[in-house]
């Protein structure tokens, strides 16, 4: 189980791309034989695809890596996969338009919502899936989680309607970028390698000023994200600071000063 | 012959990761503790073995190796630090002659002097014609990692490709295979063996002709990429524990400013190496999801329980081995140490008591919400309307401490009361950052 073998190179691997050929390892079916014991699996395949798998995979050892591994500070799980997946990924790939019923935070459904599929997104935070779309209708880009949607359809639309809500799709993507300059404070330089993995999940770029040894941290962020930034930039607490005026700052002071209150409020502070 | 360590390459792109391009070549090559020789040599490798990689998937050519790493949420779900995993190195020929036998034994089985035929006759002349002994070593490696297979027991052997699992698929079920592999890779651990899993199967459907954008449906928000790096070494912290042999590596401590220590073969140039050499027994590996980062759990006769952090070893070899019985106290000791740990700190347990707020003109709580989905073994208990208290006897406080802080204004701190202290004066500096100047008149 050597993740390191010769038969993965990159110069073999573009030789086989150009005869047509490809390497299966049983290091990658072990790992997929494992992976197949999840109950993710069941919604993953039709019963019959399940079956033929497993009795493809019935000669392989079984896989024991995951034994050895202790998981911190992950979230609960809603689910790895969800039964709509396949049917949604196929909408995608065809470029198919739906017509959809989902339920609604507060109570209520919203039915007949006519749109056009993007993407399906997983939140690795809130451990669920998402159906990133574009409504015909409201004519905006749209986020539902996929155990909201009660029902769901195919419908057609013309391929130049279709076209041109594809378009206003990537537009409101663009527009929906934001920026955000983040400095972190020199005194904790030791820890650089903490608070770079903390906004390695996010579109950034770093920069470094060797006369003051100083890291910026240039993160681009879309507008939905801003509050989990904001509690990223929280939860590192003294170490980094937001140093472009506007909305992000503005939510750091007010933070610390509401924080503030709540304990004055409780008992008057020293 | 030596193993071939890859310790530079992993530093060396984590550090690409980490910070992409910030430094200047002196500065980066002075980081990781290499020449700028060295720098010049190992970018040009990996640049060449990410364009080989890309090959047909992008048009963008040489593309900057600091911008293809890049974590660009929608345009591409195509892990760029897998390539580390296609970094062992080969001869020529072999690539060529590798790529010839497998799509030969794709079509039918053939026995060794088969295609050694084939090789004879389709091998570029630039190349030389492989002999018996040869093949025989080739068919005898790729049958060991289960690319290719004997198809029964006579004499002469026969052997086929192991492709069947993708053959014996249609096109339907392998496009719910590649999704499956796609999504499980992505959002569990130990992952590398689904990404180059995920690789291969892509390349299947492309064989049969399949768009290449039917693998772009799925997108995963807020990965820690780099994690994978670290997963080059789970196998050997693996077949260590299977066997209960002690490890020994080189520790360079992240929180150094070097990361890397090249070994220099000239004693004259030698460093003063950085780091420590030690010789831990490994008990476990704690994935920690708040920062993507993994860590190594051992025993050391000294010290007792200790803790790695997996970006920090290299150079990390098996040593000898303990008893089944010294195995087994250490791990329960171990394990009974990291109980109540938010991630990995053994100091003693203290109670913690938190008030927490519901948000303020949403009708939905998603403070609650996130302390239910966040907040580990803690109990929530209901306070008022407004409130409601958590409650946790976590080992020390430096790791729940920033999770606390991320809640800002929603969150009170009600004991221990220094812990208390402690977050009023952080608010009050926190605040002093973004307070507007005052100026005396």
């Amino acid at each position: 189980m050597n993740p390191f073998e010769k038969i993965f190179n990159y110069q073999i691997l573009s030789r086989l791309d150009e005869t047509g050929a490809f390497a299966l390892t049983s290091q990658e079916r072990v790992w997929l034989k494992s992976m197949l014991q999840l109950e993710a699996a069941e919604h993953a395949f039709t019963p019959e695809t399940l079956d033929k798998l497993h009795t493809l995979l019935q000669d392989e050892e079984p896989f024991h890596l995951q034994h050895i591994i202790i998981e911190k500070g992950r979230n609960k799980e809603r689910h790895v996969y969800h039964p709509l997946l396949r049917q949604l990924r196929r909408f995608i790939t065809g470029g198919q338009g739906f017509r959809l019923t989902m339920k609604l935070k507060h109570g209520g459904h919203k039915v007949d919502q006519t749109g056009i599929p993007y993407k399906l997104e997983y939140s690795m935070v809130k451990r669920e899936w998402y159906l990133l779309w574009y409504g015909t209708r409201q004519h905006s880009l749209m986020s539902t989680k996929l155990r909201n949607i009660v029902e769901i359809h195919a419908w057609n639309l013309s391929a130049e309607r279709a076209a041109a809500a594809k378009a206003r799709l990537f537009e409101l993507l663009e527009m929906r970028k934001r920026g955000a300059l983040i400095e972190v404070n020199p005194l904790y330089n030791v820890e650089l390698s903490r608070v770079l993995s903390a906004f390695s999940c996010f579109d950034k770029k770093v920069s470094y000023m060797e006369e003051t040894d100083t890291y910026r941290i240039h993160i681009q962020h879309l507008a939905d994200e801003t509050e989990f930034l904001l509690s990223k930039i929280r939860f590192l607490g003294l170490r980094v600071k937001v140093i472009d005026e506007g909305y992000m700052k503005k939510r750091m002071l007010e933070a610390s000063t509401k924080a503030l209150m709540r304990y004055a409020a409780s008992e008057p502070l020293p | 012959m030596a193993r071939e360590s890859f310790d530079k390459e992993i530093q060396f792109l984590r550090l690409l990761a980490l910070t992409g391009d910030a430094y200047n070549r002196q500065q980066f090559a002075a980081r990781l503790g290499i020449s700028v020789h060295t720098y010049d040599k190992t970018l040009r490798y990996l640049k060449e073995m990410m364009n080989a990689n890309q090959q047909g998937l992008t048009s963008e050519q040489d593309m900057e190796l600091s911008e293809a790493i890049r974590y660009n949420h929608y345009e591409s779900a195509d892990p760029l630090l897998l390539f580390l995993y296609r970094a062992k190195s080969i001869k020529a020929s072999e690539g060529v002659r590798f790529a010839l036998l497998l799509s030969s034994m794709r079509e039918q089985a053939l026995t060794a002097m088969e295609l050694m035929d084939i090789c004879s006759e389709a091998m570029p002349a630039d190349y030389p014609v492989p002999d018996e002994k040869t093949i025989r070593g080739d068919l005898k490696y790729m049958e060991e990692i289960g690319v290719i297979f004997r198809t029964d027991g006579k004499r002469p052997f026969r052997y086929r490709a192991s492709t069947g699992l993708v053959d014996a698929l249609s096109e339907d079920e392998l496009i719910d295979l590649y999704d499956f592999v796609d999504i499980l890779a992505n959002t569990q651990i130990p992952s590398v063996q689904g990404y180059l899993l995920r690789d291969t199967l892509k390349k299947a459907l492309r064989l049969r002709g399949l768009d290449t954008d039917i693998t772009e449906s799925h997108v995963y928000k807020y990965h820690f990429h780099s994690r994978i790096l670290d997963e080059a070494h789970l196998y050997t912290i693996y077949q260590a524990i299977e066997a209960r042999r002690k490890l020994t590596f080189l520790y360079l401590s992240p929180k150094k400013e070097k990361r890397y220590a090249s070994k220099n073969t000239n004693p004259l140039f030698e460093r003063e190496s950085e780091g420590i050499w030690l010789t831990v027994l490994p008990l476990r590996v704690i994935y920690d999801h708040q920062y993507g980062r993994w860590y190594l759990i051992a025993h050391q006769t000294k010290q007792g329980v200790m803790k790695f952090r997996m970006e920090g070893l290299t150079g990390v070899e098996l040593s000898d081995a303990v008893t089944a019985e010294e195995f087994d106290i250490r791990l329960a000791h171990a394990e009974r140490n990291l109980q109540q740990s938010w991630v990995i700190d053994t100091m003693r347990p203290i109670p913690v008591k938190v008030r927490f707020f519901r948000p303020e003109g949403s009708k939905h709580d998603f403070v609650r919400e996130r302390v239910e989905l966040q907040g580990q073994w803690g109990t929530i208990t209901d306070e008022s309307e407004t409130t409601f208290i958590y409650h946790i006897v976590v080992n020390g406080i430096t790791e729940i401490k920033p999770w606390l802080r991320s809640f800002g204004s929603s969150c009170e701190v009600l004991a221990p009361s220094w812990l208390r202290k402690e977050f009023i004066a952080e608010w009050k500096e926190i605040q002093s950052y973004y307070e507007p100047v005052r100026e005396d008149l």
